[in-house]
């Protein structure tokens, strides 16, 4: 069978009499940055939720590096190496932004005698001048104390991008990285993917800003009514006829 | 009025008291479960306490079976374990559930234990209860008086209590309870399991306000349903919003107001009845009024936030 870094397998979900999803299937290769693109309800965020484990897929099998991820929890989704942003930003929102980042690592701190003994001091020492790097380089480097309720939309996915990264996934998956986001901020997030998928790090990105996506992957998967239509170079998918029938639509009077 | 007894009170009952608000703000104020059945395990501390510790029953108006008459500390222990087993049992079912279903869930199992020791005469002689019980070194204490002396010992327990619990919630665990209060689902996507901080939250708090039951039978020589009612759950609850939950130090503020509050309408020397009843009335609509006046100004709101050493 398919062995990339994760594979999709004849997945499907239904909500009740909604195919959410429908017996899709697609494999990504390890260091891929790849898109998603189609219109609203085509099962994009039903996907990324079904990979990170929120949702249980009704048939199918969702595998990373061969292992099954499908009857996982969550957290255990996450502890296997899959990252993931929401359409929504998601934070801790009376934490610092770096605490933030220091509550998103594993500490030895976390378990109740180690805390009450306060054998954790190195490692958050170490965690925290690395947690402050990130944050600079994805642009929150003033905002370092000041706690996430504080930040725009646009900086609270930024925070959110750099709460994965310091987990260190094998697979990241943004959930439309640039909705609500500043054109400077959106410059400097597409230079940060690029960089990261440079260092061999595997992104999907969900995104409706088509000049921004077509811009930034390398390989595209279209999505309609909960299945794949078609995949392919941006350049491909930007002509094909299919596609502007199906996501960009016609205009009147077009020829069929 | 007698002012120095007056003292003694309120620190007495406002320590007791303070470790059960502690418990409450650390489930809470830092993880973010609304426990309305926080009594039910101040009052199985309490209980246990007694029925280690009273001889058997010897005179036929005695309706309870087991007394096991056990030293003191021994109680105090058990009272701590009952809170810990109690906890299990009510946690292990209700910690999947969420927000108001698990304040519900918790609000009935207090009821459900209530109505037990209310109906249960061969537990603890049901409505009538234990009464005359003993002060723990009654007789041995004789260099100074002994009401203060209790209270030195229950705040000596409170104090012990708050750096205990100061100490979790400035660590990387109470950053994780305040994540998992913020906002479960990022919590869980950055690979840590919510269910396992709850329970371990509800667990390590419990036997606290258990031993904290054990010293208000110290306190009141009684072991009675009537005193073991939801109002003491709501006291803390006032206690905890009033000082900021999410602050140790606030709930403690809380707790300590509230009590001398009471403590003072109680002081105050009526000469009839009707007075006493109308005084005490108020006394809840006094208290109602500071609750929306606190909620409206929150004038502890900059305790609330905890600051952890942060480097880098």
């Amino acid at each position: 069978m398919l062995m990339g870094l994760l594979d999709i397998e004849n997945v499907s979900k239904a909500f009740g009499g909604l195919r959410a999803v429908d017996d899709c299937s697609f494999s990504v290769t390890a260091g891929a940055l790849m898109g998603f693109i189609g219109p609203n309800g085509a099962g994009k965020t039903t996907l990324f939720n079904l990979v990170s484990g929120i949702y249980e897929p009704d048939s199918g099998s969702i595998r990373l590096e061969g292992k099954e991820l499908v009857g996982r929890r969550p957290d255990q989704v996450a502890t296997a190496g899959v990252g993931r942003t929401f359409q929504t930003p998601r934070s801790f929102a009376t934490l610092s932004c770096q605490e933030n980042l220091l509550a998103s690592v594993s500490s030895p701190g976390e378990g109740l005698l180690q805390a009450f003994l306060g054998s954790y001091r190195s490692h958050e020492e170490e965690v925290a001048v690395e947690a402050t790097e990130l944050l600079s380089l994805v642009g929150l480097g003033n905002r370092v104390h000041d706690p996430a309720d504080e930040l725009s939309g646009g900086e609270l996915r930024m925070l959110e991008v750099a709460r994965q990264l310091i987990r260190h996934p094998k697979i990241l998956l943004l959930d439309e990285p640039t909705a609500g986001v500043t054109p400077r901020l959106q410059g400097r997030l597409a230079e940060l993917l690029r960089s990261l998928h440079a260092d061999g790090l595997t992104v999907l990105v969900v995104e409706h800003n088509l000049g921004f996506l077509l811009d930034l992957v390398d390989h595209v998967v279209v999505m309609v009514m909960g299945t794949v239509l078609t995949e392919g170079e941006p350049d491909v998918i930007r002509n094909d006829p299919d596609v502007i029938n199906a996501y960009l639509g016609r205009r009147d009077g077009d020829a069929a | 009025m007698n002012w120095a007894q007056l003292v003694i009170t309120v620190v007495t009952v406002a320590s007791i008291l303070g470790v059960l608000t502690l418990a409450l703000n650390m489930q809470y104020g830092h993880a973010g479960m609304i426990n309305f059945g926080l009594v039910a395990y101040f009052a199985a501390g309490a209980y246990t306490y007694v029925l280690f510790t009273q001889p058997p029953p010897t005179s036929s108006l005695d309706q309870y079976l087991i007394g096991l008459d056990l030293p003191v500390w021994v109680g105090f222990l058990g009272a701590g374990l009952a809170g810990l087993v109690f906890a299990a049992i009510t946690g292990w079912p209700t910690l999947r559930l969420r927000g108001e279903y698990f304040a519900l869930t918790t609000f009935a199992f207090a009821e459900v234990f209530h109505s037990f020791i209310v109906n249960e005469q061969r537990f603890a002689n049901g409505t009538r209860g234990m009464v005359g019980l003993e002060r723990p070194l009654r007789d041995q204490i004789t260099f100074m008086d002994y009401n203060l002396f209790f209270a030195a010992a229950a705040l000596l327990f409170l104090v012990i209590v708050y750096l205990i619990f100061e100490r979790i919630v400035r660590s990387p665990y109470g950053r994780a309870l305040e994540a998992l209060r913020d906002d479960e689902l990022a919590l869980t996507t950055v690979g840590k399991q919510s269910s396992r901080f709850r329970l371990e939250v509800f667990l390590f708090t419990a036997p606290f306000a258990a031993m904290a039951g054990a010293f208000y039978i110290w306190y009141t020589t009684l072991a009675l349903p009537e005193i073991f009612t939801a109002e003491v759950t709501f006291v803390v609850w006032i206690a905890l919003i009033l000082g900021g939950e999410g602050s140790n130090r606030g709930a403690l503020v809380g707790i300590f107001l509230v009590v001398l509050f009471e403590e003072l309408v109680r002081a105050i020397p009526f000469t009839t009845i009707r007075a006493a009843q109308v005084a005490a009335s108020l006394e809840v609509v006094a208290l109602g009024l500071l609750l929306i006046i606190f909620l409206r100004w929150q004038p502890f709101a900059n305790l609330t936030r905890v600051r952890r050493r942060t480097t880098g």
